[in-house]
């Protein structure tokens, strides 16, 4: 990474108000992903359908493609397979089935059966629970920091999954790969989306 | 371009060798061979052709399989040069194996190398400042180390005559303290960089926010294409854009016909002929056949980079040299240095929600150093200074993993930029600790059965002090600045982290307190020159790349002069 890279791709923490999801949000959501239509190189059966209903729910189909719609649970499951050590991906097997452990106790269900309304319940709980990542100087954390733990380390996964694709991050985003030039400052609607990289 | 002459072993002998092919190694190779001397260059990695070599310079993420991720066997041959947070699938094979090059931190110390042709010249931040006699007088005027044998008066024309060829992009300011370069058309700051600059340059007498000054072509020059904005550097750059020793020097040298590079070279040391009172050549390792090979030259130059230069000098005993070559003074190893890193402040600038820019500038902002000028105010807390780099952007969809919301809102919202961010960090200057050493450790073997290196050095109270200042500094210039959500910060990172080492062979006036003299060579073997960070005396606060090149242009031009004498 460059070390002008800077802040751009970092996550920050942005003070946004806590999103609580329109009803029509939740409607959208509520995608059928109880039989799993890929196979996966790392994840168990229920592992992967446990991914799948994360992506969706994180990031459900609009007007713009959702994250299954363009893989993002078949890219995570590769990155567990291809990235982690044995370590990790005990850790993250161990995760998903706390997650779950989890939803079952408070809602009777795993997370991939679980109703739009429980499944918006579960993720409130977490996102209220859950560190901050911390900010980033030049790819290296400043300041405080604490684990982010398994949910938002997810969540930060998912958004790459999704966001690095190449229908979103060609036909969606802002896809510029050669510049040519630096304009430093020009209306954003001349651009629209945000930069794809 | 290309096809460099590697058939080292039909010819033996040389008029130079240059050890190592990265920015000093570089010119020290172009400006010999133009000089018409047949040069043997050693690099101790591969052959890394411009583009030819360069396999993810034009990769989208989606091209990347693991769209960068590193693979568990990746990372394990990075456990030291990873802690660095550079370190990804689409330059790794630009960074050294540590597990094949161990080295051992007597205190911690993050040592970042790249055993290639081209060396760290491939993955550098390309900030490119002249020093000043601020900086070549400090030592003399605080006594803190030994003195400079040079001033600037030495260096400047050596600062033109590398400039003009390198490329360097910036504003003339004609600030004393950090003299303007022969400049490219600088490049321009965005919105809220502006916006910054006004205030802080208004409420801070004597204090200036600039654009960085850069090795990267704003204009053509020399058949090299200018920046196309993309910053994919640490990949190569297929224009040519930015100097590297692949695109820029090695090239050149190359040009004149009298260029010789000899890639998996590890050199086991300089090799000193008694009876003749200086070096006759240099004893290679064949990394690839572990073959030993002793070329020969009129003149040995020494740029490996700092540590492994100094490992290098330390390596090559004799009897005339028991501790290492030119090591008189018993200084050899120490003085070691570098610039603090991440200490500063960060906030969000409100006011510019409908503005945006085009580009990725791999550039940012540089506050030069304001604190103990000859004129201006002094501290009483510490000698030297510091300065800022930074710059500012808006958010992109990595904020989302912190926004606590989620769903159809959180994922269409994530697709506009969000807020202006803005961050200054500050590098301070390390002075001249003879306890800060490296040494050769005979118990720690790398694959080849060399002794490695041990490094012992850490920041003292001055350097402490001086980041206390900064992250103050910084935090209060952003709140004048109107900054809001401003948070302050220091990783207290160990040294290395600057990727500025400088000093172990320092360059003196007085071959009982130095390596070498005001030309760069080695006190009492004067055939051999060491023009990498290793001659370094003090360290300034000003990244130190350009310094090597004019140190090394000047050497190489008196070496040859030297010849012409038959003074060598």
């Amino acid at each position: 990474m460059n070390r002008r890279d800077a802040l751009k791709k970092s996550a920050l923490a942005l003070g946004a108000a806590a999103g609580a999801p329109t009803l029509l949000s939740l409607l959208q959501a509520c995608a059928q992903t109880d039989r799993l239509t890929w196979t996966p190189q790392f994840l168990k059966e229920d592992q992967a359908k446990f991914i799948s209903a994360f992506v969706d729910f994180l990031l459900p189909k609009t007007e713009t493609p959702g994250g299954l719609d363009v893989k993002a649970d078949v890219f995570i499951d590769l990155i567990y397979a291809k990235t982690y050590d044995e370590a990790g991906q005990k850790q993250a097997e161990a995760d998903i089935e706390k997650f779950n452990t989890d939803c079952k106790t408070k809602f009777g269900k795993v997370f991939a059966e679980l109703s739009p309304e429980d499944k918006a319940s579960c993720f409130q709980e977490h996102e209220a629970n859950s560190p901050k990542f911390p900010k980033t100087v030049w790819g290296g954390a400043v300041g405080p920091r604490e684990p982010v733990g398994f949910y938002r380390g997810l969540k930060s996964t998912v958004l790459w999954a999704y966001f690095s694709s190449e229908e979103i991050g060609k036909n969606v985003l802002s896809y510029d790969p050669i510049p040519g030039e630096f304009r430093g400052c020009m209306p954003l609607s001349e651009v629209g989306n945000t930069w794809s990289f | 371009m290309a096809n460099f002459n590697i058939d080292a072993d039909k010819n033996l002998t040389y008029d130079a060798i240059v050890i190592g092919s990265g920015i000093s190694g570089g010119w020290a190779a172009k400006e010999l061979c133009e000089a018409g001397l047949k040069t043997l260059v050693l690099e101790r990695g591969r052959i890394v052709e411009h583009v030819v070599d360069y396999p993810t310079m034009t990769l989208d993420p989606w091209e990347h399989d693991l769209r960068g991720g590193l693979t568990p066997e990746q990372k394990a041959k990075h456990p030291k040069g990873g802690r660095s947070g550079f370190i990804g699938a689409m330059n790794e094979h630009f960074h050294a194996n540590d597990v094949e090059n161990p080295y051992t931190e007597v205190k911690p110390f993050m040592w970042v190398r790249a055993h290639q042709m081209g060396g760290r010249s491939l993955l550098w931040g390309k900030q490119t400042y002249r020093w000043s006699d601020l900086d070549f007088e400090a030592n003399a005027k605080d006594g803190h180390g030994v003195d400079w044998p040079i001033r600037y008066k030495d260096l400047a024309p050596w600062y033109t005559h590398v400039e003009k060829f390198a490329g360097i992009s910036g504003e003339a300011l004609g600030l004393p303290q950090l003299p303007d370069s022969h400049f490219l058309p600088p490049m321009e700051l965005n919105c809220v960089e502006k916006h910054v600059k006004e205030r802080i340059e208004k409420d801070f007498n004597g204090r200036n926010m600039i654009i960085g000054r850069v090795a990267h072509l704003t204009e053509p020059l020399n058949g090299r294409g200018k920046c196309q904005y993309r910053n994919r550097c640490d990949r190569g750059c297929p224009y040519g854009a930015y100097f590297s020793s692949n695109a820029v020097t090695l090239p050149a040298a190359h040009a004149t016909g009298n260029l010789t590079i000899r890639p998996f070279s590890i050199v086991q040391s300089v090799v000193y002929d008694e009876q003749k009172g200086k070096a006759s050549g240099v004893r290679i390792i064949d990394s690839e056949t572990s073959e030993e090979i002793v070329y020969k030259a009129k003149i040995v130059f020494v740029n490996a980079s700092t540590l492994s230069t100094t490992q290098i000098l330390l390596n090559s005993t004799s009897s005339r040299f028991p501790n290492g070559l030119g090591n008189d003074s018993g200084e050899l190893g120490h003085n070691l240095m570098d610039h603090t890193y991440r200490v500063g402040a960060m906030g969000t600038v409100e006011g510019f929600d409908d503005q945006y820019y085009k580009g990725r500038r791999p550039n940012g902002i540089y506050i030069p150093r304001y604190v103990n000028l000859k004129d201006g105010p002094q501290s009483d807390k510490f000698v030297r200074g510091f300065g800022f780099q930074g710059g500012g952007g808006r958010s992109s969809w990595g904020a989302g993993s912190n926004q606590e919301a989620f769903g159809a809102d959180f994922k269409d919202g994530l697709m506009k930029p969000g807020p202006w961010e803005f961050f200054i960090t500050g590098f301070s200057e390390c002075l001249p600790y003879h306890e800060n050493q490296v040494y050769l450790n005979k118990d720690v073997l790398d694959k080849w059965g060399q002794p490695t290196l041990s490094i012992d050095a850490e920041w003292k109270a001055n350097e402490l002090a001086l980041n206390d200042q900064a992250r103050q500094d910084a935090k209060e210039m952003l709140e004048r600045a109107g900054l809001k959500d401003i948070m302050e910060f220091d990783n207290k990172h160990e040294m290395g982290f600057g990727i500025h080492e400088m000093g172990t062979a320092r360059m003196g006036r007085d071959p009982k307190t130095s390596v070498l003299n005001g030309t760069n060579q080695v006190h009492g073997c004067a055939n051999v020159f060491v023009t990498d960070g290793a001659s370094m005396t003090s360290s300034s606060c000003v990244n130190p790349s350009l310094t090597y090149m004019a140190l090394t242009a000047r050497a190489a031009n008196h070496a040859v002069s030297e010849l012409k004498k038959l003074n060598l």
